[in-house]
Order: C-alpha cells, then structure tokens, then sequence
C-alpha cells in the first residue's frame, strides 16, 4: 500500500483533552498579553504616541531588519550564533503555526490539509534541522552564560529557569517525536522517517519500549512539552524574553533622522515649564519603550570609551536605570537615578547607538538630562565647563581668546574674498587659536594652493559653531552661536564651507539646517579625496607605516571611512588598521563637549587610545581631526616603549608635496 | 532689605589694546566685553544674601555707554529684581570721582540699606569708585571682602589683607561692601532667569553733567619696554641650551 | 613740595613699606611728614614731623578724620599711602573730602605727571595731578625704600573710638609647610598650565633644580594648589635668587611679589606677556614641552 507522507495531527491525544490544550493556550497568552500590556501605562508616563503616517514602510523595515538579524549580526561571531538560534526557532515557530492553520482552520472547516506529500517532507526535515540548531545554540548559550566571566557577571535570576524551559522544550519536542515515530512511522514508513532524522534516530532508541509503554510516554510527554511551552508564553513579557516582541517593535519606532540628530528646542515657549530631560513625563514615549526593548546584551558597554577607562558610566546601566525610574510610576528625578559622572563621561561617541541591536537611542537621552542639568540649574561638567561656555558668549570661543585675533594664524596668507572663493574655509576655534591645530589650517591652505582651490575665511567674524556647548547641554548658547554664525553666512552669501573638524562639519551641515541654513559643508578628507581622484595636485610617495585614527564624527556619524584611506594610500603610506577601526574606532575622549572638560575619573581614554596605536607597530598615528590630534598628541606622549607620532592628514599630505624646482634668483 | 549692586561693563581682559594716537582710552573695534570679574562676586553676594534673608529687593546699576545694558541684563538673568542703566557715552574715560557722583546723584533718594560693588575694575584697577560712592551717599564702607555674613542688619566681612592674613571686621547697615575675587561663586544663569530678566523692570537715565577731579590724563600706550627681557626663541633643543647655559653661569646649578 | 605720609599698623607692627614711602616722599624732594594709625611702638626713621594716632588698626571713618587733622595742619601737597588693601581703602575717603583728586598704584612719577598701569599690565597711562591736593597710593616696590636716618618729631593725635565699623580680629593663615620668603629659588606656576595635573612636571623642574614650587593667584583659586605657594602682593613677597615663572602672564600683584629676584626666566607663549618687564629672559615656547625638556637636560 501506498503509505501517505503525512502525519496524523493530535495522535494518541485524546480528544477530550483538546479542550484543556486550548483552554491553556488561552491563558498563557493572555498572561503574556497582559504581561505586555500592564508595561503600556509605564510608556504613557512619557510625551504621547506620535502615530506616523509612514508605519507601513516601518513595519516593513522593521520586518527585514528583525528577519534578516542585520543589526544582530553586527557583533562578529555571537551575532551570527544568534541569528542560527533566531532562524532555528523561528522555523520552528512556522511549523506550530501551519499545524494551527490545518488543524484549527483549514482541515475542520474546509476539510483540507496541506501537511501532506512532497511538502509535508520538506516540513519535517526544515522542521527536525532547525529544532536541533536551536538545541545546539541553546547549549552553546548556557555554557557561555555560565562559563564566560562578563556574562557570568550579569546573570539573572530567571536565567537558568529559561534556558532549562527551552531546552526542554526542544528536547521533548524531539523525543514526542521519537515516540511517535516509534509507533506510526519507523516500520510502517521508514521512507518518510528519513526525513525527521532526529526523530527517526530515537524511533529506533526507543522502540524495544514496546507500543503501549510508547503511547503511555508519548501522551505524558506531549503533556509536559504542553506545559513547557504555555509556561514559555506566559514568562516572555516577565524575562529576557521580552525582547523576542519588544526588540523588533522598537524598530518601529525609529527616528529616521540623520545621525547625531537632535532636537532643536524651542526656547522662546513661553508654555515650556522646564528643558531637558529630568523625569519620565519629558521622555518620548519611544525613550521610555527603549528601557523595556534593551536585552542587556553588553554590546554597548563593551564599546564605551568611558565605561572601558573606568568611568562610572555604562550606556547599558544608564538605559536600566532609567527604566527603573518608570518602572517606578513616581515620576522621579532620572539624573539622580543615573548619577551626574555618569552623564557628564559620556564622548558622545555613538559606539552603543551603532552597535545596539535593538535600535535604541542612548545619546539623545544623555543630552536631553544634560540639557536639564545646563538649561534650568546652570550646572556643567565642572568649574572649567562653566567658565568655557562663559568665553563662548563673551569671545565666540571656548578657549578665551580675543576674537580679534582669530585670524592671526593666517598672517602671510593669502584668500580672496568669500564671493570670489571655491569655499569658504571655516577654520574652528582650534584651527584658529591652539598652535598645534594651527599647524592644519597652514597645512590645509598649503594644499588647497597646491589643487587651485580658492578660499576665503571669515577670520574675527568666526564664531565657535557651538557644538561643545550644545553637547554639554547649553542648548541656549549653541543655538544663539548658531544664530550669529548662520547671519554671518547668509550676509556673506556663503555657499559651500570646507571645515578641518568633524564637529564642525556635523554642525553646520546637519544641526544648522534646523536654525534654517542649509548649504554645502565638506570636510577636507572629502574634498582633497576628490580633487585627487581629479588629477588636482601631486603627491610624491613617502613610505611610512601608518595606523589611521576614525574620528567618532567623521566615521560613524557620517560614514567617511574611505575618503581618508584614499589620501593615505596616495601618499604610498603603509596603512595597518588597528583592531578597532572604522565603525569600531575606539574614541579619542574629546567628543560630548569632554574636550572643554578635565578627565577626573578612571584611567585616561586618549592613552587607551594611543596605546592601541602603538600595538600596530606603526610609527605615526594620522587623524583628521582637532580635537582627535590633541588628544592623540597628549596620549602618544605618555606612551611607554615605541614611540608613536601623531598627526593630522593635512600634515602628512602637505609633506609629501612635490618640493618646488630652485628658481635662478636664488 | 533694598540691595544695590553696582557693575561695570568692561573689555574682556584677553583683548589685544590698541591707544589711537594722541587717544587717552583704547579703540573698542572688535573687543568682547563682559562684566568687570570682581562685579560678579558681589551680584552673586546679593542673590545669596537675598535668598538668605528670604526678602530683599536687589537693583542693579551700571554707569556706562550703550552696550553696558548687555552686562545689566546678565545681571538680571543671575538673579537680580531690576536694572538701572546710567547713560553715558563718555562713561570709560569718566575719572573714578565723576563715575561716584553719577551713582551717588541717582542712588541718594533711593536709600538702600545694601550696596555691594566689585573692589575694583579689571580694566582701570584703582579700586576708587566703590568707597567715592561710600563716602557720598555718607554709607558706612568696608573693602576688600573674601568673605561675607549678612544678618538683618549687621555685616560680617573678612577682609583680604597682605601675606594670606585676614581682618574680620562687623559693620551695621547702611553701608557698602566691595568684593574680592574668589568671595564667592557666581552661578551660571540658568535658562529660565534669562527669560525672566527679559521682562524685569529696566530703566535708562541719561546721565548729567559730572565734576572732573582735575586730573590731566596726558597719554595712555603699551609699556615702553625699558629693561625688557631678552627673547629665547627657536627650536625647542636650542631654547633648552640657552637656558642651561644661563644658570650655570649664575651657579644656580652644578 | 610737601608730602605727608601715612603708615599702617597690623597686629601692633608698623608695615615695613613705610620706608617705601618714605623713599618716594625723598625721590620727588619733598619735606615729609608722617602719620602712624594704630598702636605700634615702631617708630621709622626720618627727619621731620610724625604724628601718631593710637587706636584701631582699621577704622575708617575715625582714620579719616583724623587724617583730615594732620592735614589741615601741615598742609601737604600730596598725601601718600601704600597700595595695600589699608591704602586702598583709606586714600579714596581723604580724597573724597576734597575733590576726589586721587590716583591709584602709582609705578612712577618723573616731571610732575605719575604713571600708572592698567588692563592687567597690558597699558600704562601718564596722569597730570591738578590743582589742590592729590592722594597717591604706591605699588609695592615701586619705589625704592628710604635709607634715612632720624628720628622725627612726634605729635599725638586722638583716634576717637569708630563704634559704626568694628575691627574684631585677624585670621591667620594656617601654618604653611613651604615658606617661600626663605627660597632661594623658586619655579612658580600660573594658569598657562592649563590642568592641575600639569603642576606635576612644573614640580618635577623645581625639584631638579633644587628650588621651592611657586603659584599665581589663579591656580590658588582654582584650587590646584594650597595658598601657601602664591607669590604675589596678597600672597607671598619674595626675593629669591632664581625665579622661574612657567605660564604666567604677569598681572601686576604677581609682578609685585616676585620683580625683586635677583634672575627671573619666565616661560611663556606670548612673547609679549607682561613678565617679560621683570623678566632678564623669556623663553618663548608651549611650557607643557619645554619644562619637561628642561628637567630632562638638568638631569
């Protein structure tokens, strides 16, 4: 007889427990339900829902995004463990959920099953593959909690319990398999057990147990696989777990702006009872749904600059405390909850924001209580802080100078006016006034000569574009520099800026679009980058070993990775990245406004920084930033053993111009 | 308790100066101004004082040209309840005696129980208009505060004196306080204050006419450089040579 | 032309700066009179007339009356006082009392019109006194000190009891572990150091080169350094062979603790700072990198 390629769906359950199975499921859910929706009054502590016209195309991204585990799979061999894991038991998943669809829907109201023939193989097979994927990774995952420090370190109560109750599950999943099989297929169709390999090798274990004794561990079986997965259901919303729905619904709630973006307040509200952020009520309800979407998985942690030198912050603890705080429904201070040098030791740098696999936004909320801190205490980062800002209101730059003397550093050369000029080159408080960064803009202006590219510069009229204070929460300052600098540009009827500072360039090309000004703003990397591709100036190769040095706001916030390399490997420089390069740079420790500011606590980032250098072997560290040069200058120095140079790629690339040929009037 | 602060709107000291010829005050083309540093020690002084006492009415006055408003309404923003503005045009190169007798003429009528000054200017550091004031409006006065207790109506004030000594001295409102640095530490103004000071009461009086103390100020310049040091400059090897080489020869080392 | 100057008592001793006085009063020819407030058994030396008024040692309202007296009776042309924090406060009332004619921390005075410094040192301003009395205050060690001798002649005067300000006390410092006017040489700090943690190799440089660690008022109120190490007129006045000044511009009352070292070397980026008056020698450069080679090369 021609045996079918099917199974028989309830097998050896009694029908009058399909009631019970169903009651169940009813509960389970609904306790997950529940679990889920009693969080929904903690997210309404916060601004309301913005419901988007585009939620389509977000549910579609978020899809792909939580289908495709892309975010997951950033972090280079866990994320791929994860993604087996995810697929394994989204598989799994399916399979439930077309048994459902048969043996609910289809089969008892149509009297059709499709878990037949061809198609029922493929099921079983896909099915039996990834259920043991899953067991693997499941044990992989324990072994990993249990025996790798850090995540030892971070065990939670309710840890073992899961990965006891999925592993079960997959484990009993396969040995009601087994049993079944044992009795319905391993005889009667052995060419279709082929296709349940798992189960088939314990059909064959098991089957000396004899029919009845089968049947009566199948059915006790089923029953506690039953229990196990309900028991899955209902603790999702209480666990970890939480993040299988949580996760991929904050991808939902993304904010499509540019990165570094944040909000230009309205400061002149005169409804606006307070600024920044200082309790759950002035969180979006998005911050507040980041809390819960955070799996704890460290990633951020482990890239934080400050959080790896010993400072009080971890972006992971920052986002768990303020989770608490709402959890709380007391509507308490969220800045006591973090810690003020937590807060204040953040660069800024973006590593927890690019790596988060969940989508959530760290450094808006740091800003947002910093803002608070700035706006309504008048409270900085320290004494040194305040008296920055003070100089920036009084001489447009952090540092004290005059602002008569902004140009001085360009005494001897020579630009034309702003109308005639290719770019307006705005140099930066750095550029202008620290004789290290000086050096740059003499060295920037050497190769725009080189390449024929005519500048103009502002020089006294210059202000600071703001980007410190606005980092540390002075949202006021920055917005009337901003204000002062955007007249300046439009009486000016500038059209395109070349600037040597990334924080400059994220600036005026991004956050000064909110205060209406939107124009053309490169960064230097980008534009010689160009005008070599085009031919426009000349370089003479100079072997040197070289490791490159991502800035955090050239880099990963504006993803110019290969611009700089260019150059580099123009100059016939040997380039050897260190390990954390690129979007995984490893900050400077200058960024958040901490470059106004002392570094007080833990151990020093720029020498972490610089030591990472001096591991390449290289002889020079080369960045293309102020604020990454004087920290890598500081950091190089207090290096033991090599010694490593640092410098700005302006330098090294005006060192490998063509020397003139000598002229007779010598 | 009627507080009076007064303060100076000067030019940030990192300036570079430049004396026109023939010109007694320097240029004010592409200066920053601020508020005169010691001046900001006793707008602090009152703010504290009035939040101490839970009452008090604080004024702020400046005798000065037209940007002095800028230094006004900071203080106004630190915390101050209203503002006066003296107008005056010529007020920088006034001599400390006509800068007292254009507060005191205002200030007369007002009666304040409390006037709090910096010791002196960061700009011409004679450190006269604060007692001149005192002396005119006949106020009780004591200068040079590092430190400053205010109980109803007696004064407690530590005066800085020379070698790191102090004077603790009591004086009895009416009277006159002017600050040293570090007595206090101003605060920052937070947003909200700056919006307030915005709508706060702001007064401009323009200023009469002021008897001169006789005074002839015949030239203001760069200090001639007699006996100025001689310059090492160059690489950093060289400086440090020139440097060594100089010491041994005043056998100041081995 | 003639001068009355007055001296100031603190703690029962007359201030060593009225020699000072003395030998401004002698450099402008003047006939001097003298004036002690306070109760001292210190008499200076002088010829001519001291009156002395015991009493409190701060009391301004019963000091200026009673300077009021000595002048109505001598009828000086100038009445001279120290830039200190007595002088400061006393000069302007006598002035007020007639016609506010009064000039603060005089540095110099040649035919009949007195310079004065202003703007952190960065300026100076030539000033012609006018008609009728005129009340200078002198920058310590502006003027050499007098060298005369005599004993004037004294006259009592009552300081009658000032009940509206009352004097109740002093308040030492406390004990200092480094008493800079004993070093012989000295490297001093100021806020060109940028950090607190830099005053390390500022350190690492005295201790080469056998010398005491100095400041700049600055770097004291930031609280980088215990007060104990500021040099300057409200610090510590001092005369040492060597003294190197690493990152300090030169504002006027630290020029007036430290102008009298015998060698001064100051290092500074601008090479226009104001040190650069007292200074024989001015390193032009970043401290942060020439101090440390400095300390490498004495090494």
């Amino acid at each position: 007889m021609a045996l079918e390629s099917t199974r028989e769906i309830y097998w050896n359950i009694p029908s009058g427990s399909l009631p019970l199975m169903y009651l169940l499921s009813f509960v389970a859910t609904g306790v997950m339900l529940w679990g889920f929706y009693r969080r929904l009054k903690v997210y309404q502590q916060g601004q309301p829902w913005v419901v988007w016209p585009d939620m389509g195309s977000r549910i579609l991204r978020g899809l792909k995004l939580a289908l495709t585990q892309k975010k997951v799979k950033k972090q280079k061999g866990i994320g791929q463990a994860h993604s087996l894991f995810f697929w394994g038991f989204g598989v799994l998943f399916i399979g439930t959920v077309l048994i459902f669809i048969q043996a609910d829907i289809l089969d008892p109201l149509f009297g059709v099953k499709f878990l037949t023939g061809g198609f029922y193989q493929f099921y079983s097979l896909s099915l039996d593959v990834a259920g043991l994927l899953a067991l693997v990774m499941i044990v992989g995952m324990f072994v990993r909690r249990m025996f790798v420090p850090k995540m030892r370190a971070a065990i939670q109560p309710a840890d073992l319990w899961l990965y006891l109750d999925l592993g079960l599950i997959l484990a009993t999943g396969y040995l009601i398999e087994g049993l079944r099989m044992a009795v319905t297929e391993l005889v009667q169709n052995p060419e279709l057990a082929q296709y349940s390999p798992v189960g088939h090798g314990l059909a064959q274990l098991l089957y000396p147990l004899g029919e009845e004794s089968l049947r009566a561990w199948h059915l006790g079986i089923w029953w506690f696989h039953m229990v196990l997965v309900m028991a899955f259901l209902g603790m999702i919303p209480f666990t970890r777990l939480k993040h299988i729905v949580l996760t991929p619904a904050n991808y939902l709630l993304f904010s499509p702006t540019p990165k570094g973006h944040l909000d230009t307040l309205d400061l002149e509200d005169e409804a606006a009872e307070s600024f920044g952020l200082a309790t759950p009520s002035d969180l979006r309800f998005k911050d507040i749904f980041d809390t819960d979407a955070c799996t704890s998985c460290q990633r951020c942690q482990d890239r934080c600059p400050a959080y790896n030198t010993d400072k009080p912050l971890s972006p992971m603890k920052l986002i768990e405390d303020l989770g608490k705080v709402c959890t709380d429904m007391e509507n308490g201070s969220l800045i006591d909850a973090v810690g003020k040098e937590a807060l204040f030791a953040c660069t800024t740098c973006s590593a927890c924001m690019e790596i988060c696999p969940a989508e959530i936004e760290h450094i808006p909320k740091i800003i947002g209580m910093r803002r608070n801190l700035a706006l309504m205490e008048g409270e900085f980062a320290g004494e040194e802080v305040a008296k920055a800002m003070d100089a920036m209101e009084v001489n447009g730059n952090p540092l004290g100078y005059a602002p008569a003397k902004r140009a001085d550093w360009a005494d001897g050369l020579s630009f034309v006016p702003v109308e005639e000029a290719d770019y307006l080159y705005f140099t930066g408080c750095y550029g202008s006034f620290d004789p290290r960064s000086q050096q740059v803009a003499k060295a920037l202006v050497t190769l725009a000569e080189a390449a024929g590219v005519k500048l103009a510069i502002l020089g006294p009229q210059e202000k600071c574009c703001g980007e410190p204070a606005r980092k540390m929460g002075n949202e006021y300052l920055y917005q009337s520099l901003a204000a002062e600098n955007i007249e300046m540009f439009k009486e000016k009827k500038v059209k395109k800026i070349v600037t040597s500072c990334p924080h400059c360039y994220q600036t005026l090309g991004k956050d000064y679009k909110d205060m209406g000004f939107d124009t053309e703003v490169v960064h230097y990397t980008e534009l010689l980058a160009q005008l070599w591709k085009d031919f426009r100036f000349q370089l003479d190769k100079k072997a040197q070993d070289v490791t490159y040095h991502d800035s955090c706001y050239l880099g990963r916030y504006n993803g110019i990775f290969d611009a700089p390399r260019e150059l580099l490997a123009a100059t016939g420089a040997q380039l050897t990245e260190m390990s954390a390069c690129k979007e995984e740079s490893f900050c400077c420790g200058a960024g958040g406004g901490r470059i106004l500011a002392e570094e007080n606590l833990g151990t020093r980032i720029n020498n972490k920084r610089a030591s990472m250098a001096q591991e390449t072997g290289a002889d020079t560290v080369v960045s293309s930033c102020p604020f990454c040069l004087t920290m890598m200058e500081d950091g190089t120095k207090n290096l033991e053993g090599d010694s490593v140079k640092a410098m700005d790629l302006a330098e090294l690339l005006v060192s490998c111009l063509p020397t003139q040929t000598p002229t007779e009037e010598k | 308790m009627k507080i009076l602060v007064c303060i100076k709107q000067v030019a940030d000291l990192e300036s570079r100066f430049v004396v026109p010829d023939g010109a007694t005050w320097f240029a004010e083309t592409d200066l920053a101004f601020r508020i005169n540093e010691y001046d900001e020690f006793a707008i602090e002084a009152a703010v504290q004082i009035k939040t101490a006492l839970g009452e008090g009415e604080i004024t702020v006055v400046s005798l000065g040209p037209a940007r002095a408003s800028d230094g006004l309404k900071k203080a106004l923003a630190m915390g101050a309840d209203q503002a006066v503005h003296l107008l005056d045009e010529q007020g920088p190169v006034k001599d400390s005696w006509q800068v007292a007798q254009g507060i005191a003429d205002w200030a007369k009528p007002e009666g304040f129980d409390l006037v709090l000054t910096g010791m002196q200017s960061q700009d011409r550091g004679s450190g006269q208009v604060s007692i001149f004031l005192s002396e005119l409006l006949e106020l009780n006065s004591v200068s040079c505060a590092v430190g400053l207790d205010a109980e109803a109506s007696l004064l407690k004030v530590e005066r800085e004196l020379e070698g790191g000594l102090r004077a603790m001295v009591e004086v009895s409102t009416p009277a006159l306080v002017s600050c040293q640095l570090g007595l206090n530490t101003p605060r920052y103004p937070t947003l909200p204050n700056i919006m307030k000071a915005k709508k706060k009461p702001f007064e401009t009086i323009e200023v009469g006419d002021l008897k001169p103390n006789g005074q002839d100020v015949q030239w203001m310049g760069a200090p001639t450089s007699a006996g100025a040091a001689e310059l090492i400059e160059g690489d950093l090897a060289s400086q440090v040579a020139k440097v060594v080489s100089v010491l041994k020869e005043k056998n100041l080392v081995g | 032309m003639k001068t009355l100057v007055i001296g100031e008592v603190v703690q029962g001793k007359l201030a060593e700066t009225f020699s000072e006085l003395l030998g401004f009063s002698a450099a402008l020819g003047a006939e001097t009179s003298g004036l002690i407030l306070g109760d001292t058994t210190d008499r200076p030396s002088f010829s001519g007339t001291l009156y002395v008024a015991p009493g409190a040692e701060y009391a301004p309202k019963a000091h200026k009356t009673v300077v009021l007296e000595a002048i109505e009776k001598e009828q000086p042309d100038v009445v001279v006082l120290m830039h200190s924090a007595f002088g400061w406060d006393l000069a302007p009332r006598i002035a007020a009392a007639s016609g506010g004619q009064q000039l603060s921390e005089v540095i110099g005075f040649e035919g009949g019109v007195y310079r004065q410094s202003c703007c952190n040192g960065k300026l100076q301003r030539k000033i012609k006194p006018g008609a009728g009395l005129c009340v200078v205050t002198l920058q310590a060690g502006a003027f050499a000190a007098s060298t005369a001798e005599g004993t004037p002649s004294e006259v009592a005067l009552e300081q009658s009891v000032d009940s509206a300000v009352k004097l109740t006390g002093y308040k030492q410092k406390p004990p200092a572990d480094v008493d800079l006017t004993k070093a012989e040489k000295i490297v001093s700090a100021g806020r060109g150091i940028g950090k607190p943690e830099n005053l390390e190799m500022i350190q690492a440089l005295a201790t080469a080169l056998g010398a005491e660690l100095g400041s700049s008022r600055p770097v004291v109120d930031a609280g980088w350094i215990d007060a104990a190490h500021q040099v300057g007129s409200t610090g510590s006045t001092v005369t040492p062979k060597l003294y190197m000044a690493c990152g300090i511009s030169g504002a006027v009352q630290h020029l007036a603790g430290m102008k009298k070292s015998e060698l001064i070397i100051a290092v500074n980026k601008d090479k226009d700072a104001p040190i650069g008056e007292v200074a024989q020698y001015l390193v032009v450069a970043d401290l942060l990198e020439f101090v440390p080679a400095l300390t490498e090369a004495l090494k």
